[in-house]
């Protein structure tokens, strides 16, 4: 089945100040299906997040189209469930009231989100921790409440911009490891954003590969590599280095065409 | 996944141990100018031997305490002062945060009000004590109005901003789990503003206090403001100054008892540094 489809889209951004257009998104299609991770790549700027932003329901599109669960895209809603790079958990309450947050919204009673909430708080290695408030949480235990508060709504599918961009490099390896782990336990359908080239491949089933912008589809690698999966298999494997070997010669294919055109 | 249990580390502000000699300290140099202004003024007094109707000494003023204790005039006085702040500044409260967030929540609203807010801001309280007779003549009316007046438009304002700082993805991941309209103004909104508003709250409070007292010389017959009145005109510099110490003291309770425990158990236990 797949959950979630991307057909044409188009994004036309015009800056607030000098009133110049830039053209973000040049045309996009591709579809994640459920239970898949799907990561999108590419250079730093050739619209990653808008195309994130754009199925979250945040910012509008220009042109093409969005549907997940097969319903278009038209404003944010809990069947799309987003981690953000930033975290963005809420300050003002304890871990188990963020976690709970999305079940409370849905009205489900006390008892219930609650007992979600811890278990889902125990998957990402948080028990114990309910009542402190996210400030007192280190950058990758943040995150970690991120991706629970996320999984525990069970949306149709999970988005994440660069989740990891902001963590320090050892913290980062583990929490990609048990996000692999996490994901092949419970089988969510995850759109992932991201523009380094070991985490897509290590992470996914298949990896969007863009072109700058205004960003095309420039190829969809599918990913060999078995699973469950972990860090030390995966550097060994030579089907991870071909297969971030080849990515790398489809971006630096990138630059070549770039400079070609200066 | 592991991370470590959390058993050895202390919840945040319930570290009983470490927090007993510091707050003797604090406490300690919160007393000290004080005691040093105290000293001055003895020995000023003494040393330039100033007469009672120009300025009290201390143990005047003392006295004076004393006696307005004892005939209940403290009491009198008291009561009605702070009946009137806690009904004006309960009226600003619930009138001027969900108008300051709501402004706050629309880029277009908020910019057309920001400088009317400032400009009034400016110009609240004291001002309007002439208008406030007119309108509410002598009394317990046109003081609280005039308390309402001074905390309104601050705590407007740094609501507004409040709403503003709020990080943009606060809302979206608010939204993206299916908060409505209408609950986000309770789940982010009021919350996240919550740090501007405790600013407001101090900022509105101190202007409203400074309100109740000049209303209070003009428009009634009780409180700490009119026993000031009282005093001047009968020369009673004691109890002129006892007045102005009554009130200096009440700000300084107000702040340590009512605003200084709710910064500590919201903004501060959360992590989100008041903005000043
Ligand atoms: N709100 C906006 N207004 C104008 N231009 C924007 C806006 N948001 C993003 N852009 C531009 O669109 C391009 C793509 O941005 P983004 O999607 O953030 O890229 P990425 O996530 O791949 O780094 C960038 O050149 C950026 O400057
Ligand atoms: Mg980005």
């Amino acid at each position: 089945m797949t959950a979630m489809v991307i057909d044409n889209l188009h994004k036309r951004y015009v800056d607030r100040y000098t009133g110049e257009e830039i053209v973000a998104i040049g045309d996009v299609s591709f579809s994640v299906h459920e239970g898949e991770f799907v990561s999108i790549l590419g250079p730093s700027g050739c619209g990653k997040t808008t195309v994130l932003n754009i199925v979250a329901g945040f910012i509008e599109k220009t042109r093409g189209t969005v549907t997940v669960g097969g319903t278009e895209v038209t404003a944010p809603g809990p069947d799309r469930g987003v981690v953000f790079q930033s975290h963005a958990l809420f300050p003002w309450k304890t871990v188990l009231g963020n976690v709970t947050f999305g079940l409370r919204m849905k009205g489900m009673d006390k008892a219930r989100r609650e007992q979600a909430g811890r278990d889902v708080l125990e998957l990402v290695g948080l028990s114990g921790f309910e009542r402190k408030y996210p400030h007192e949480l280190s950058g990758g235990m943040q995150q970690r409440l991120g991706v629970a508060r996320v999984l525990v709504n069970e949306p149709a599918v999970m988005l994440m911009d660069e989740p990891f961009a902001s963590i320090d490099a050892q913290t980062r390896r583990k929490l990609q490891q048990d996000l692999t782990a996490l994901f092949e336990l419970r089988r969510p359908t995850v759109f992932f954003v991201t523009h380094d080239i070991e985490e897509a491949v290590f992470l996914s089933d298949r990896v969007v590969v863009l072109s700058g912008r205004p960003s095309t589809v420039r190829d969809i690698v599918e990913v060999p590599l078995p699973r469950p999966r972990n860090w030390h298999a995966a550097v060994e494997s030579t089907d991870f280095r071909t297969t971030v070997t080849r990515i790398e010669s489809l971006l630096s294919g990138e630059e070549a065409h770039v400079g070609d055109g200066s | 996944m592991t991370a470590t249990a959390p058993t050895t580390t202390p919840r945040i502000g319930r570290t009983r141990r470490r927090a007993r000699p510091s707050r003797l300290a604090a406490a300690f140099w919160f007393v000290v100018p004080f005691v040093l202004l105290l000293a001055i003024w003895a020995v000023t007094i003494a040393v330039t031997d100033t007469p009672l109707r120009t300025f009290p000494q201390v143990n005047d003023v003392v006295g004076a305490i004393g006696d307005m204790i004892a005939s209940g005039d403290l009491a009198r006085h008291l009561g009605a002062s702070l009946a009137r702040i806690g009904i004006g500044a309960a009226i600003a409260l619930v009138t001027a945060i969900p108008f300051g967030v709501a402004l706050g929540a629309s880029p277009m609203l908020s910019a057309f009000f920001s400088p009317l807010l400032r400009f009034s801001v400016a110009l609240a309280g004291i001002a309007w004590i002439p208008i406030a007779t007119l309108w509410l003549g002598y009394g317990n009316g046109a003081v609280i109005f005039i308390v309402w007046n001074a905390m309104f438009f601050a705590l407007t304002y740094n609501a507004l901003l409040g709403v503003q700082q709020i990080p943009e993805q606060l809302l979206r991941a608010a939204r993206s789990m299916g908060t409505g309209r209408i609950r986000i103004f309770w789940e982010v909104l009021l919350p996240g503003a919550l740090p501007s508003i405790v600013t407001g709250l101090r900022i509105g409070l101190g202007y409203g206090w400074r309100g109740l007292v000049a209303a209070e010389i003009i428009a009634t017959n009780a409180g700490l403001g009119y026993a000031l009145f009282l005093a001047q005109s009968q020369f009673d510099t004691d109890v002129i100054v006892a007045s102005m110490v009554i009130i200096g003291i009440l700000w300084l309770l107000m702040d340590r008892l009512l605003l200084a425990p709710l910064e500590r158990r919201t903004v501060e236990r959360w992590g989100m540094k008041a903005v000043s």
